[in-house]
């Protein structure tokens, strides 16, 4: 066990798990957020065992879910739009906040793999997991407007 | 000790899969279902077996909760037109 | 189609096929001449299908 795997554990343990308790219980606003929110951490976490395992192609884990997370999210916006036009699922603090530990898992994980192919794979797979929450989390607070409804 | 990832990996797999069973609503179930299939992924991963987890990842995140969602919402709609 | 439109859908081939090529040499894991013919070939084909989803989006 070294600390790429702890850091994993901890981050599926408290991320992942508090995400389990807002998608079980609450409102329905408060349960997409999370939904939202999990894809992220367990993403994130994914990669960070890549690291532990030291098999660089365990990153094809984190990339397919950088990709269909937001994509799961945004099929719930959609056929879920109806409901929450009266509450707004906007949690930006815990949006950002998600954001922040991403870029740091991201970063780290640059600075592990060194310079070369394997870091802009990274950069990629982070790049796409942050843009997909944020759009995500946009399309859930009814910031697209005009592709809403029907 | 080096089995703890595994340990948590399980635990978040058993409790959304309680989660899932004990939610009534179909479209609030599509949403743990979501979150367990994430989780299973992880379980896969740790268990050393990224190719099946990589599987479980791409049905469990976006198809099955589209599938549920379509669903539900037919179902909706023909309830609304009456009992047809 | 004239030859200002033809160059344009050119240039526009072009940059999805290199961005695209450049994306799948990120992605594998040993860069050898197999995966370069294979990644050039699928990035082609990728290439046309950006542009006809492009196109398909932004009609007006």
């Amino acid at each position: 066990m070294n600390g790429w795997i702890l850091a994993a554990t901890v981050l599926l343990a408290g991320g992942a798990g508090t995400a389990l308790w807002g998608v079980a219980t609450g409102p329905l606003s408060r349960r997409v957020v999370a939904q939202n929110l999990s894809t992220s951490v367990v993403c994130a976490s994914l990669l960070l065992l890549a690291q532990g395992y030291d098999r660089t192609a365990y990153v094809d884990l984190g990339l397919l879910l950088a990709v269909l997370g937001p994509v799961g999210t945004l099929v719930f916006a959609r056929l879920l739009a109806e409901d929450l036009t009266d509450d707004r699922a906007a949690a930006w603090g815990l949006t950002w906040t998600t954001v922040g530990v991403d870029a740091a898992v991201v970063v780290a994980l640059c600075v592990a793999a060194g310079p070369g192919r394997a870091m802009v794979k990274l950069l990629v797979v982070g790049a796409l997991l942050i843009g997909g929450n944020l759009v995500a989390s946009r399309a859930l607070s009814g910031g697209f407007q005009g592709v809403r409804g029907g | 000790m080096a089995d703890a990832v595994i340990v948590v990996a399980l635990l978040l797999t058993a409790g959304a899969a309680t989660a899932a069973v004990a939610v009534r609503d179909p479209a609030r179930q599509a949403l743990v279902l979501s979150l367990l299939g994430l989780f299973l992924g992880v379980v896969f991963t740790v268990l050393q077996a990224p190719d099946v987890g990589l599987s479980q990842l791409a049905v469990g995140s976006a198809l099955t909760p589209l599938l549920i969602m379509l669903s539900v919402r037919k179902v909706r709609r023909r309830g609304k037109e009456g009992g047809k | 189609m004239t030859g200002r439109t033809a160059l344009a859908a050119a240039a526009e081939l072009l940059a999805w096929w290199v961005a695209l090529a450049l994306l799948w040499l990120v992605f594998i894991s040993t860069v050898d001449t197999l995966e370069r013919i294979v990644g050039a070939s699928v990035a082609a084909i990728g290439a046309l299908v950006a542009r006809a989803g492009r196109r398909a989006v932004t009609w007006r």
